[in-house]
């Protein structure tokens, strides 16, 4: 017979679900045309610094 | 009385545990993280959970110095590893936190390590499949890469660092995604996953780039954790 409290062991499956959701994190939303991000993307940009453009995709196989 | 769920706590524990390994990294290593524990939370469980989701990333301070590590994160980490082994069927990157937890204590503390079962610190040795990450799309790859930064570090082998070797473009195609979404955390991750890797195209201009996610994410204790050791990776950690 397990002498475990229930609300212990309600609280640990919670905590066991929350770690799982911490390690397996779903992709954020996207923001794009952030004023802020935008100008320093500019001034970085402007340099020569900074990729502003994915390279350009590679033919598929096959 | 605190009303706060464990999300939350769980959340707020998981970033002080970042700063107290940012702290640790910017004093060269010398302030040991597990000094300052139990953190700010009060709770022994709550501490333990955080190192689990944080992993091998606690003991990062020791793992980029090469010294003895600190005997308080040891024992801490491999708390974690006994009180939250992975389920019957894991999700990959369960599996493959655990196991990189496990491997940071096989190399900084083997006297830490239990000879015999699987689920004991420092006795799993066998690697978690790879197969799910070999040909995933690019935009996959980069976020699960981001989410196993831990495993981003010097002498530590492993498949996930041999499949994000075999596909640097495709991690800095990644990378530019990330910063263009404001995704400073996967930003971060991935930057740190380049700094290891040969192949990454100059036109990338990384070290801008970091620099740009510290300027937008640098409140996120997790982000500026990655962009540390980006930065020691960068610039002389010896490997």
């Amino acid at each position: 017979m397990s002498s475990i409290d229930p609300e212990v062991q309600d609280r640990t499956k919670l905590l066991d679900t929350e770690i799982e959701s911490a390690l397996n994190p779903i992709e954020v939303d996207g923001f794009y045309r952030d004023t802020r991000e935008c100008a320093a993307l500019a001034l970085l940009g402007g340099g020569g610094k900074l990729l502003l453009a994915p390279p350009t995709p590679r033919p598929k196989k096959g | 009385m605190d009303q706060s769920g464990p999300t939350t706590r769980l959340s707020d524990a998981v970033r002080d545990l970042a700063a107290q390994v940012v702290s640790a990294l910017r004093s060269g290593g010398h302030s040991p993280v597990g000094g300052a524990f139990p953190p700010s939370t009060g709770d022994d469980e709550i501490t333990v959970a955080a190192v689990r989701v944080l992993g091998a990333d606690t003991l990062l301070p020791d793992a980029l110095s090469f010294r003895p590590a600190d005997p308080a994160a040891v024992a801490l980490v491999a708390r974690a590893v006994r009180a939250f082994p992975p389920g019957a069927s894991p999700a990959p990157t369960t599996a493959w936190s655990h196991w990189a937890m496990a491997g940071a204590l096989r190399r900084l503390a083997p006297g830490s390590a239990e000879p015999g079962g699987s689920g004991e610190p420092g006795g799993a040795t066998a690697e978690p499949d790879t197969a799910w990450l070999e040909y995933a799309p690019w935009p996959v790859l980069t976020h699960q890469l981001a989410v196993l930064a831990a495993l981003a570090v010097p002498g530590c082998d492993s498949g996930i660092a041999r499949v994000a070797a075999a596909r640097p473009v495709d991690v800095a195609r990644g990378f530019v995604r990330a910063v263009r979404r404001r995704d400073w955390l996967q930003a971060a991750g991935a930057g740190r996953w380049l700094t290891l890797l040969d192949g990454v195209p100059d036109t990338l201009g990384l070290g801008t780039g970091l620099e740009f996610v510290g300027l937008m994410g640098g409140t996120d204790p997790r982000v500026v954790l990655h962009l540390r050791a980006a930065g020691l990776l960068r610039t002389g950690v010896p490997v």
